[in-house]
Protein backbone atom coordinates (compact mmCIF):
# COMPACT_ATOMS: atom_id res chain seq x y z
CA UNK A 1 0.00 0.00 0.00
CA UNK A 2 2.17 2.63 1.33
CA UNK A 3 4.57 3.85 -1.61
CA UNK A 4 7.20 5.77 0.06
CA UNK A 5 9.48 4.72 3.78
CA UNK A 6 7.45 7.43 5.70
CA UNK A 7 4.20 6.72 4.51
CA UNK A 8 1.54 5.64 7.04
CA UNK A 9 -1.90 6.11 6.25
CA UNK A 10 -4.17 7.40 3.53
CA UNK A 11 -6.08 10.63 3.52
CA UNK A 12 -9.24 11.30 1.13
CA UNK A 13 -8.56 13.97 -1.19
CA UNK A 14 -11.60 13.54 -4.33
CA UNK A 15 -15.36 12.81 -2.62
CA UNK A 16 -17.59 10.04 -3.97
CA UNK A 17 -20.02 11.84 -6.19
CA UNK A 18 -17.10 13.82 -7.99
CA UNK A 19 -15.55 10.24 -8.82
CA UNK A 20 -18.76 8.92 -9.99
CA UNK A 21 -19.37 11.86 -12.05
CA UNK A 22 -15.65 11.39 -13.42
CA UNK A 23 -16.18 7.33 -13.88
CA UNK A 24 -20.15 7.69 -15.45
CA UNK A 25 -18.47 10.65 -18.22
CA UNK A 26 -16.13 8.29 -19.56
CA UNK A 27 -18.70 5.40 -19.51
CA UNK A 28 -21.27 8.13 -21.30
CA UNK A 29 -19.00 9.37 -23.62
CA UNK A 30 -17.76 6.01 -25.13
CA UNK A 31 -21.01 4.85 -25.27
CA UNK A 32 -22.36 8.18 -26.91
CA UNK A 33 -19.79 7.81 -29.49
CA UNK A 34 -20.47 4.01 -30.22
CA UNK A 35 -23.92 4.61 -30.19
CA UNK A 36 -23.43 7.69 -32.58
CA UNK A 37 -21.16 6.18 -34.38
CA UNK A 38 -23.75 3.16 -35.09
CA UNK A 39 -27.14 5.60 -35.93
CA UNK A 40 -28.46 4.36 -32.58
CA UNK A 41 -30.01 7.68 -32.18
CA UNK A 42 -32.75 7.00 -29.69
CA UNK A 43 -29.60 5.36 -27.12
CA UNK A 44 -27.85 8.36 -28.76
CA UNK A 45 -30.16 10.78 -27.33
CA UNK A 46 -30.37 8.90 -24.01
CA UNK A 47 -26.88 9.08 -23.31
CA UNK A 48 -26.76 13.32 -24.38
CA UNK A 49 -29.36 13.52 -21.66
CA UNK A 50 -27.32 11.43 -19.28
CA UNK A 51 -24.25 13.30 -20.08
CA UNK A 52 -26.57 16.71 -19.82
CA UNK A 53 -27.46 15.73 -16.30
CA UNK A 54 -23.84 15.23 -14.96
CA UNK A 55 -22.80 18.12 -16.09
CA UNK A 56 -25.91 20.26 -13.94
CA UNK A 57 -24.52 18.26 -11.31
CA UNK A 58 -20.80 18.73 -11.71
CA UNK A 59 -21.46 22.65 -11.86
CA UNK A 60 -23.75 22.38 -8.55
CA UNK A 61 -20.86 20.01 -6.91
CA UNK A 62 -18.46 23.24 -8.01
CA UNK A 63 -19.97 24.82 -5.12
CA UNK A 64 -21.13 22.44 -2.76
CA UNK A 65 -18.62 19.55 -3.26
CA UNK A 66 -15.79 19.00 -1.27
CA UNK A 67 -12.86 21.71 -1.01
CA UNK A 68 -11.34 19.34 -3.93
CA UNK A 69 -14.80 20.17 -6.22
CA UNK A 70 -14.60 23.60 -5.61
CA UNK A 71 -14.15 26.05 -8.68
CA UNK A 72 -13.01 28.58 -6.17
CA UNK A 73 -10.26 26.20 -4.99
CA UNK A 74 -9.23 24.84 -8.33
CA UNK A 75 -9.63 27.67 -10.84
CA UNK A 76 -6.67 29.70 -10.29
CA UNK A 77 -5.03 33.04 -12.27
CA UNK A 78 -2.53 33.26 -14.83
CA UNK A 79 0.14 34.05 -12.16
CA UNK A 80 -0.47 30.91 -10.42
CA UNK A 81 -0.78 28.35 -13.44
CA UNK A 82 2.71 30.19 -14.70
CA UNK A 83 4.38 29.69 -11.37
CA UNK A 84 3.46 25.82 -11.24
CA UNK A 85 4.35 25.19 -15.34
CA UNK A 86 7.68 26.37 -14.40
CA UNK A 87 7.66 23.07 -12.06
CA UNK A 88 6.12 20.82 -14.01
CA UNK A 89 9.34 18.85 -15.31
CA UNK A 90 10.91 18.98 -11.84
CA UNK A 91 9.92 16.25 -9.17
CA UNK A 92 8.69 18.52 -6.82
CA UNK A 93 5.14 17.67 -6.05
CA UNK A 94 2.06 20.42 -6.06
CA UNK A 95 1.74 21.18 -2.36
CA UNK A 96 -2.05 21.29 -2.42
CA UNK A 97 -4.68 18.42 -3.14
CA UNK A 98 -7.09 18.46 -5.83
CA UNK A 99 -6.90 20.07 -9.21
CA UNK A 100 -3.37 22.08 -9.51
CA UNK A 101 -3.45 25.57 -11.12
CA UNK A 102 -2.63 24.02 -14.37
CA UNK A 103 -4.85 21.13 -14.66
CA UNK A 104 -7.40 23.40 -12.88
CA UNK A 105 -8.07 24.93 -16.57
CA UNK A 106 -7.96 21.59 -18.61
CA UNK A 107 -10.57 20.48 -16.25
CA UNK A 108 -12.53 24.19 -17.24
CA UNK A 109 -11.82 23.40 -21.24
CA UNK A 110 -13.07 19.70 -20.75
CA UNK A 111 -16.48 20.77 -19.13
CA UNK A 112 -16.50 23.81 -21.30
CA UNK A 113 -16.62 21.09 -24.63
CA UNK A 114 -18.62 19.11 -23.61
CA UNK A 115 -20.80 21.65 -22.95
CA UNK A 116 -21.00 22.54 -26.05
CA UNK A 117 -21.07 19.52 -27.77
CA UNK A 118 -24.43 18.86 -25.77
CA UNK A 119 -25.57 21.86 -26.95
CA UNK A 120 -25.46 21.76 -30.36
CA UNK A 121 -26.29 17.93 -30.43
CA UNK A 122 -29.73 19.57 -28.54
CA UNK A 123 -30.24 21.64 -32.02
CA UNK A 124 -28.91 18.51 -34.25
CA UNK A 125 -30.68 17.47 -37.50
CA UNK A 126 -29.10 14.70 -39.12
CA UNK A 127 -29.03 15.09 -43.62
CA UNK A 128 -32.74 13.39 -43.73
CA UNK A 129 -34.57 15.83 -41.50
CA UNK A 130 -35.25 12.37 -39.20
CA UNK A 131 -33.47 12.03 -36.62
CA UNK A 132 -32.55 15.54 -34.21
CA UNK A 133 -32.26 16.52 -30.94
CA UNK A 134 -34.67 17.79 -29.09
CA UNK A 135 -34.64 21.37 -29.40
CA UNK A 136 -34.20 21.22 -32.96
CA UNK A 137 -37.69 22.49 -33.87
CA UNK A 138 -37.05 25.86 -32.81
CA UNK A 139 -34.36 26.09 -36.04
CA UNK A 140 -34.47 25.40 -39.48
CA UNK A 141 -33.14 22.58 -41.59
CA UNK A 142 -29.69 24.22 -42.14
CA UNK A 143 -28.90 25.86 -38.74
CA UNK A 144 -30.16 21.94 -37.53
CA UNK A 145 -27.32 20.43 -40.37
CA UNK A 146 -24.99 23.08 -38.96
CA UNK A 147 -25.27 22.53 -35.47
CA UNK A 148 -24.83 18.68 -36.12
CA UNK A 149 -21.18 19.24 -38.34
CA UNK A 150 -20.34 21.74 -35.21
CA UNK A 151 -21.34 18.76 -32.80
CA UNK A 152 -18.97 16.75 -35.42
CA UNK A 153 -16.37 19.23 -34.99
CA UNK A 154 -16.57 19.70 -31.12
CA UNK A 155 -16.17 15.61 -30.54
CA UNK A 156 -12.29 15.94 -31.87
CA UNK A 157 -11.30 18.45 -30.03
CA UNK A 158 -12.93 16.22 -26.92
CA UNK A 159 -10.57 13.37 -28.19
CA UNK A 160 -7.65 15.90 -27.79
CA UNK A 161 -8.62 16.96 -24.76
CA UNK A 162 -9.24 13.60 -23.55
CA UNK A 163 -5.83 12.47 -25.46
CA UNK A 164 -3.75 15.43 -23.63
CA UNK A 165 -5.65 14.18 -20.04
CA UNK A 166 -4.41 10.83 -20.28
CA UNK A 167 -0.98 11.39 -21.34
CA UNK A 168 -0.24 13.74 -18.54
CA UNK A 169 -1.13 11.16 -16.12
CA UNK A 170 0.83 9.28 -17.90
CA UNK A 171 3.73 12.05 -17.66
CA UNK A 172 2.71 12.43 -13.89
CA UNK A 173 3.52 8.74 -12.93
CA UNK A 174 6.74 8.40 -14.92
CA UNK A 175 8.65 11.89 -14.50
CA UNK A 176 6.58 13.13 -11.33
CA UNK A 177 6.33 9.41 -9.76
CA UNK A 178 2.60 10.34 -9.01
CA UNK A 179 -0.23 7.90 -9.41
CA UNK A 180 -3.39 10.03 -10.01
CA UNK A 181 -5.38 7.48 -11.43
CA UNK A 182 -5.51 5.38 -8.28
CA UNK A 183 -7.11 8.58 -6.14
CA UNK A 184 -9.91 8.70 -9.05
CA UNK A 185 -10.93 5.59 -8.16
CA UNK A 186 -10.32 4.89 -4.34
CA UNK A 187 -10.34 8.76 -3.55
CA UNK A 188 -7.10 8.77 -1.77
CA UNK A 189 -4.08 8.63 -1.49
CA UNK A 190 -1.24 7.84 0.99
CA UNK A 191 -0.37 10.38 4.03
CA UNK A 192 2.92 10.68 5.99
CA UNK A 193 2.60 10.54 9.54
CA UNK A 194 3.51 14.13 10.19
CA UNK A 195 1.20 15.52 7.85
CA UNK A 196 -1.63 17.39 8.96
CA UNK A 197 -4.38 16.98 6.08
CA UNK A 198 -7.89 16.69 6.55
CA UNK A 199 -10.26 13.98 4.78
CA UNK A 200 -11.99 15.71 1.96
CA UNK A 201 -16.14 16.13 3.37
CA UNK A 202 -18.98 16.06 1.50
CA UNK A 203 -22.68 16.68 2.16
CA UNK A 204 -24.69 13.79 1.34
CA UNK A 205 -27.59 16.20 1.55
CA UNK A 206 -25.94 18.58 -1.42
CA UNK A 207 -25.30 15.89 -3.21
CA UNK A 208 -29.30 14.93 -3.22
CA UNK A 209 -30.48 17.59 -4.39
CA UNK A 210 -27.71 18.06 -6.87
CA UNK A 211 -28.65 14.70 -8.13
CA UNK A 212 -32.95 16.11 -8.37
CA UNK A 213 -31.75 19.21 -9.92
CA UNK A 214 -29.83 17.82 -12.45
CA UNK A 215 -32.55 15.02 -13.18
CA UNK A 216 -35.04 17.40 -13.39
CA UNK A 217 -32.87 19.93 -15.60
CA UNK A 218 -32.30 16.92 -18.69
CA UNK A 219 -35.65 15.37 -18.39
CA UNK A 220 -37.17 18.71 -19.01
CA UNK A 221 -34.68 19.42 -21.73
CA UNK A 222 -35.23 15.94 -23.59
CA UNK A 223 -38.99 16.76 -23.72
CA UNK A 224 -38.13 19.89 -25.50
CA UNK A 225 -39.96 21.72 -23.07
CA UNK A 226 -43.18 20.44 -23.91
CA UNK A 227 -44.68 18.44 -21.26
CA UNK B 1 -13.10 56.93 -55.68
CA UNK B 2 -16.85 56.21 -55.90
CA UNK B 3 -16.84 56.04 -59.35
CA UNK B 4 -13.84 53.60 -59.86
CA UNK B 5 -15.49 51.25 -57.61
CA UNK B 6 -18.63 51.62 -59.41
CA UNK B 7 -17.08 50.95 -62.55
CA UNK B 8 -15.14 48.03 -61.02
CA UNK B 9 -18.63 46.39 -59.86
CA UNK B 10 -19.69 46.38 -63.27
CA UNK B 11 -17.24 45.00 -64.73
CA UNK B 12 -17.20 42.52 -62.33
CA UNK B 13 -21.16 41.91 -62.79
CA UNK B 14 -20.86 41.31 -66.61
CA UNK B 15 -17.76 39.25 -66.34
CA UNK B 16 -20.30 37.18 -63.79
CA UNK B 17 -23.35 36.96 -66.08
CA UNK B 18 -21.21 35.77 -69.05
CA UNK B 19 -20.01 33.46 -67.33
CA UNK B 20 -23.32 32.08 -65.65
CA UNK B 21 -24.56 32.37 -69.20
CA UNK B 22 -21.73 30.39 -70.37
CA UNK B 23 -22.94 27.86 -68.19
CA UNK B 24 -26.24 27.84 -68.67
CA UNK B 25 -25.14 26.96 -72.20
CA UNK B 26 -23.09 24.28 -71.66
CA UNK B 27 -25.74 22.85 -69.17
CA UNK B 28 -28.68 22.82 -71.79
CA UNK B 29 -26.08 21.19 -74.35
CA UNK B 30 -25.14 18.34 -72.04
CA UNK B 31 -25.56 18.58 -68.37
CA UNK B 32 -22.85 17.84 -67.04
CA UNK B 33 -21.48 15.32 -63.34
CA UNK B 34 -21.18 18.61 -61.60
CA UNK B 35 -24.44 20.18 -62.09
CA UNK B 36 -26.70 16.72 -62.07
CA UNK B 37 -24.57 16.04 -58.60
CA UNK B 38 -25.46 20.03 -57.42
CA UNK B 39 -29.29 19.84 -58.02
CA UNK B 40 -29.69 16.28 -56.78
CA UNK B 41 -28.07 17.42 -53.36
CA UNK B 42 -30.37 20.35 -53.30
CA UNK B 43 -33.10 18.68 -53.95
CA UNK B 44 -32.21 16.23 -50.72
CA UNK B 45 -31.66 19.55 -48.57
CA UNK B 46 -35.09 20.69 -49.39
CA UNK B 47 -36.48 16.61 -49.00
CA UNK B 48 -34.56 17.19 -45.82
CA UNK B 49 -36.13 19.92 -44.61
CA UNK B 50 -39.94 19.19 -45.53
CA UNK B 51 -38.77 16.09 -43.09
CA UNK B 52 -38.07 17.74 -40.34
CA UNK B 53 -41.19 20.30 -41.00
CA UNK B 54 -43.45 17.37 -40.80
CA UNK B 55 -41.74 15.92 -37.59
CA UNK B 56 -42.03 18.93 -35.99
CA UNK B 57 -45.87 19.66 -36.64
CA UNK B 58 -46.48 16.34 -35.73
CA UNK B 59 -44.13 16.84 -32.08
CA UNK B 60 -46.15 20.25 -31.86
CA UNK B 61 -49.31 21.92 -33.78
CA UNK B 62 -49.96 19.73 -36.57
CA UNK B 63 -50.63 22.49 -38.98
CA UNK B 64 -52.82 21.06 -41.60
CA UNK B 65 -51.64 24.00 -44.42
CA UNK B 66 -47.45 23.23 -43.60
CA UNK B 67 -48.23 19.52 -43.72
CA UNK B 68 -49.65 19.33 -46.90
CA UNK B 69 -46.81 21.55 -48.58
CA UNK B 70 -44.07 19.49 -46.72
CA UNK B 71 -45.68 16.40 -48.41
CA UNK B 72 -46.30 18.04 -51.63
CA UNK B 73 -42.46 18.92 -51.57
CA UNK B 74 -41.51 15.61 -50.97
CA UNK B 75 -43.28 13.49 -53.12
CA UNK B 76 -42.74 16.26 -55.84
CA UNK B 77 -38.95 16.68 -55.41
CA UNK B 78 -38.72 12.59 -55.28
CA UNK B 79 -40.12 12.40 -58.83
CA UNK B 80 -37.64 14.52 -60.00
CA UNK B 81 -34.56 12.59 -58.16
CA UNK B 82 -35.40 9.86 -59.77
CA UNK B 83 -34.04 11.13 -63.25
CA UNK B 84 -31.20 12.87 -61.95
CA UNK B 85 -28.32 9.97 -61.30
CA UNK B 86 -27.58 9.36 -65.12
CA UNK B 87 -24.52 7.11 -66.13
CA UNK B 88 -21.56 8.68 -64.78
CA UNK B 89 -23.18 11.07 -61.95
CA UNK B 90 -21.42 8.74 -59.84
CA UNK B 91 -17.95 8.90 -57.35
CA UNK B 92 -16.37 8.15 -61.19
CA UNK B 93 -17.13 11.49 -62.68
CA UNK B 94 -14.61 12.97 -59.92
CA UNK B 95 -16.94 15.32 -58.47
CA UNK B 96 -17.72 15.01 -54.09
CA UNK B 97 -20.67 12.81 -54.30
CA UNK B 98 -22.25 10.37 -51.44
CA UNK B 99 -23.91 8.36 -54.35
CA UNK B 100 -22.33 4.78 -54.15
CA UNK B 101 -21.59 2.97 -57.39
CA UNK B 102 -24.03 0.12 -56.20
CA UNK B 103 -26.71 2.52 -57.56
CA UNK B 104 -25.14 1.67 -61.34
CA UNK B 105 -24.39 -1.73 -60.76
CA UNK B 106 -27.68 -2.78 -59.35
CA UNK B 107 -30.22 -0.21 -60.73
CA UNK B 108 -33.23 -2.31 -61.05
CA UNK B 109 -32.94 -2.38 -56.76
CA UNK B 110 -32.17 1.59 -56.84
CA UNK B 111 -35.45 2.31 -59.18
CA UNK B 112 -37.22 -0.44 -56.99
CA UNK B 113 -36.58 2.04 -53.72
CA UNK B 114 -36.90 5.00 -55.97
CA UNK B 115 -40.62 4.00 -56.80
CA UNK B 116 -41.27 2.33 -53.13
CA UNK B 117 -40.65 6.38 -52.12
CA UNK B 118 -42.98 7.96 -54.98
CA UNK B 119 -45.30 5.65 -53.98
CA UNK B 120 -45.23 6.33 -49.95
CA UNK B 121 -44.71 10.00 -50.29
CA UNK B 122 -47.81 9.96 -52.47
CA UNK B 123 -49.94 8.37 -49.81
CA UNK B 124 -48.84 10.79 -47.28
CA UNK B 125 -49.75 13.40 -49.43
CA UNK B 126 -53.01 12.31 -49.64
CA UNK B 127 -53.33 11.84 -45.44
CA UNK B 128 -51.41 14.85 -44.60
CA UNK B 129 -54.41 17.06 -44.71
CA UNK B 130 -56.71 14.39 -42.98
CA UNK B 131 -56.30 15.64 -39.39
CA UNK B 132 -55.94 12.03 -38.66
CA UNK B 133 -52.76 12.57 -36.58
CA UNK B 134 -51.75 8.99 -35.97
CA UNK B 135 -52.44 7.77 -39.72
CA UNK B 136 -50.16 10.97 -40.73
CA UNK B 137 -47.73 9.39 -38.29
CA UNK B 138 -47.74 6.53 -39.52
CA UNK B 139 -47.41 7.25 -43.06
CA UNK B 140 -44.95 9.15 -42.12
CA UNK B 141 -42.93 6.37 -40.58
CA UNK B 142 -43.72 4.68 -43.74
CA UNK B 143 -42.24 7.57 -46.09
CA UNK B 144 -39.04 7.97 -43.77
CA UNK B 145 -38.33 3.78 -44.10
CA UNK B 146 -38.24 4.30 -47.43
CA UNK B 147 -35.67 6.93 -47.76
CA UNK B 148 -33.82 5.21 -44.66
CA UNK B 149 -33.39 1.82 -46.57
CA UNK B 150 -32.57 3.38 -49.59
CA UNK B 151 -29.29 5.14 -48.30
CA UNK B 152 -28.44 2.47 -45.97
CA UNK B 153 -27.73 0.17 -49.57
CA UNK B 154 -27.22 3.19 -52.09
CA UNK B 155 -25.76 6.14 -50.06
CA UNK B 156 -22.17 6.59 -48.29
CA UNK B 157 -22.04 6.95 -44.83
CA UNK B 158 -20.39 9.84 -43.50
Amino acid sequence: MSETMTATGSTRIWDLPLRLFHWLLVALIAFSWWSGEEHYMEWHRLSGYAILALLVFRLWWGFTGSRTARFTQFVRGPGAVFTYAKTLFSSSRHTADGHNPLGGWSVIAMLLAIAAMVIAGLFAVDVDGWESGPLAYWVSFEQGRSAAEFHETVFNVIMALIILHVAAIVFYLAVKRMNLLRPMITGRRTKTAEEAVEDARWSPAMALIGIVIAGAVAWFVSTGFRF
Amino acid sequence: MTRTRTLALAAAGVIGLAAVAGTGTLASAAPSASTVIATRQANYKKMGAAMKTLKDELQGSADKGKMVAAARTLAATVRVQSKLFPDGSGPSSGVKTDALPAIWTNRAAFNADMQKAMTEADKLVAVAGSGDKSAIIAQFKATGATCGGCHRQFRADD
